[in-house]
């Protein structure tokens, strides 16, 4: 392996942690699709572990397993338009040395979204549940107590406003027919 | 360093036929076996004598030998013992599954017991030793190619399987990225295309980008229960009912008569695919309640044969939708499309995947033989790689992972960690903090799915950590990191966030073997003889 190589490779591992995607892929941020694309392929052509399959398992080996990994990330990142863009703010932002690897950022909506869904509260969640159970077996005015209960705990959650809307419907629609 | 004469070997284990292939002087070739076989039937048969006979004489053996001969052990490879794909085996197979430790899947054959890796690794032995008999020297590597949609479990299973036979598998390759390799190696194009594969028992769809030197796979779909079998299965089911109505015997009843009509099925697709028409015969292929030996005849004609498997055909078609849109395009954006496994030479498949496709599939490409090649490139390539400036030739395979990996929440929930189709090798951290004061353990469990309902994923185990501190309830954190190498094989670490110690791991649940039983199978992998049987008649 040529001698220059060796040290941009540990230099680049060393640092790895402090960089952003785009550094990480040493792209412009407003590269365009297919330069981040082209960036990929010509560090997949430097850092690709295939690259070093026969050397013996060794320091340098796990370095740039680590950086070729990293190379992914930020692809996987970059080459979608709604990630990249909120990617990029949150590098711009104060909090720019905690979002540099997108996962962690993406981890915590997701666990949002999940909250929005089924509560973020012990008690709100429980009678979410039975409220379900309830339109389930088509108790939809049980069903509509139960949302309301939940909305006590969280207020501000959508999805169960949604499902006390829809018990509510389900009610009129019930009588209706009766 | 590589000595002279060392060479890794590209092997093709499919479902029904096994191909193996080596990189000499720039060119692959495929070695064919003393009877000049290319593609060799992955059937064993355990002989009286104790040897072992594989390929396709074995496969003559699956009616002579019915209880002692092993087909088609790709399809439970890697899967757990309660799965639906072993029960349904349980039912036509006519050699005995019986569970193993852990919900393991294994074979009794007389008073042995294998397992699926073991079994694999005898088809792959054969293969070794084809070539070790045209090279006249021992091989010990080898490129072992698995459907693009194979899980974790099922390729660690097929890597336990190449170090059965005595092989260092250099790498875990993809179907369809191996065929994309032959097609594009050394071409010097740039483009987009599908790989359309169906084999004898899985059905992957691989959307690609190539280019001079790099292999980029755009997204990936499949189906690991559609293949060319599902075919000889409506052959079966319909020889059977016509049989059933005109003489009122049912011959999927006996396991005996169900092979015969199973070989009958399976050379009729053949015909049928070749001819437009299959004349079957099956003589004495049962005898009625007098003891009267009777034969069976029908005539299967290409549009009653099309009939049987339009839904199938249809089947293959969802997962390209699903493919084509994991990698934002249309099947117009497509360049070229490669047809990959023994089933897409029938022209129902070759018209269809026309149709779809819009555009005509590539010729000159052997269906049967692209995988194997394709994965002789790769292991030459590994062989070659030393780091050094880009070597003139070098190319670069950048895969996904065809499945979204997930870790067990509560109420029988999933969380994604990993998606599908996202470039491999990739690693991502979850930080997890204790929830009991004086917590020891933290166990995870690991699935691979598209639902966020844990029971409707494939889980690949659980893993248990301890050896970090031990304090009061979320006080201590441990971070967990979860890695998809380039095989596609997932790892799990996790280490103390605090003092960066790593914990230790236990594996509680998981179908894989363990150490010692890998050691112990490749002594008697190494032990079994290979019955040598006959040339084809």
């Amino acid at each position: 392996m040529d001698e220059a190589f060796q040290i941009e490779a540990q230099a680049l591992a060393q640092v790895l942690d402090e960089l952003d995607y785009f550094q990480v892929l040493k792209i412009g941020q407003n590269a365009s699709p297919p330069e981040i694309k082209a960036a990929y392929y010509r560090e997949s052509r430097a850092y690709h572990p295939d690259r070093f399959s026969t050397l013996p398992q060794s320091e340098l080996k796990e370095m740039i397993g680590r950086i070729y990994k990293r190379i992914n990330e930020a692809y996987v990142c970059l080459r979608e338009d709604v990630k990249r863009a909120k990617y990029l703010a949150d590098i711009l932002g104060p909090e720019r040395q905690k979002k540099l690897r997108f996962v962690e950022a993406s981890e915590q909506e997701m666990k949002k979204e999940k909250e929005q869904e089924v509560g973020a509260t012990p008690q709100g969640r429980k009678f979410y549940m039975a409220g379900l159970a309830d339109m389930a077996a088509q108790r939809f005015a049980a069903a509509e107590r139960n949302f309301k209960m939940a909305l006590t705990y969280e207020p501000n959650n959508p999805n169960f406003k949604a499902k006390r809307d829809e018990a509510g419907k389900l009610i009129k629609n019930d009588m209706s027919i009766r | 360093m590589a000595e002279p004469g060392d060479i890794a070997i590209g092997i093709d284990l499919g479902t029904s036929y096994s191909c193996v292939s080596i990189l000499e002087n720039g060119q692959t070739s495929v070695i064919p076996n003393e009877w000049g076989e290319r593609t060799h039937a992955s059937v064993v048969s355990f002989l009286e004598d104790g040897t072992v006979l594989v390929g396709n004489s074995a496969k003559r053996n699956i009616i002579t030998n019915a209880d002692n001969t092993v087909y088609s052990a790709k399809r439970l490879i890697g899967r757990f013992y309660f799965s639906d794909e072993v029960k349904k085996a349980q039912a036509v197979m006519p050699y005995k599954i019986i569970e193993g430790e852990n919900n393991s899947v294994r074979i009794q054959i007389r008073e042995n017991v294998y397992s699926l890796p073991e079994i694999s690794a005898l088809v792959l032995k054969e293969m070794k030793s084809i070539v070790e008999n045209y090279l006249g020297h021992e091989v010990k590597k080898a490129v072992v190619t698995v459907p693009a949609y194979f899980n974790d479990n099922q390729r660690q299973a097929t890597k336990d399987a190449g170090r059965i036979a005595g092989l260092e598998v250099l790498r875990i390759l993809n179907e369809p990225t191996a065929a994309a390799l032959a097609y594009g190696f050394g071409k010097d194009i740039t483009q987009k295309i599908a790989v359309y594969d169906l084999g004898g028992g899985t059905f992957d769809i691989s959307i690609l980008e190539i280019g001079k030197d790099v292999f980029e796979v755009l997204s990936t779909a499949g189906d690991t229960y559609l293949g060319g079998d599902d075919f000889d299965d409506r052959i079966m089911t319909w020889l059977a009912e016509g049989f059933l109505k005109q003489h009122g015997i049912d011959l999927r009843l006996n396991k005996y008569c169900l092979q015969m009509l199973k070989e009958a099925s399976e050379r009729a697709k053949i015909d049928v695919g070749r001819d437009g028409v299959a004349k079957i015969h099956v003589e004495g292929i049962c005898q009625d309640p007098t003891g009267k030996v009777m034969d069976l005849d029908a005539q299967l004609t290409e549009a009653e044969f099309n009939r049987m498997v339009m839904d199938l055909v249809q089947r293959t078609f969802k997962v390209c939708d699903e493919a084509l849109q994991s990698a934002k395009m249309t099947a117009q954006d497509l360049d070229a499309v490669i047809l990959v496994g023994g089933p897409t030479r029938l022209p129902i498949i070759r018209t269809s995947v026309k149709h779809y496709f819009g555009k005509d599939v590539m010729a000159g490409i052997d269906p049967d033989e692209v995988v194997a090649m394709g994965a002789a490139i790769q292991a030459h390539s590994l062989m070659e790689a030393k780091g050094d400036g880009a070597a003139s030739g070098a190319h670069y395979l950048l895969d996904v992972t065809p499945l979204t990996l997930r870790v067990g929440t509560v109420g029988g929930y999933t969380d994604k960690i990993i998606d599908k189709n996202t470039p491999i090798p990739i690693e991502r951290s979850k930080s997890y903090t204790t929830n009991r004061d004086g917590q020891e353990k933290v166990k995870i469990r690991v699935y691979q799915g598209e639902s966020n309902k844990a029971s409707d994923c494939e889980m690949l185990g659980e893993f248990e950590f301890s050896g970090f501190r031990i304090g009061y309830r979320g006080e201590v954190r441990i971070e967990v990191t979860f890695e998809i190498d380039t095989n596609g094989i997932v790892n799990v670490t996790a280490a103390d966030v605090e003092t960066g110690q790593k914990t230790s791991c236990t594996i509680r649940l998981s179908s894989g073997l363990t150490e010692d039983m890998i050691k112990a199978a490749t002594e008697k992998n190494a032990r079994t003889t290979l019955a040598r049987g006959e040339a084809a008649a």
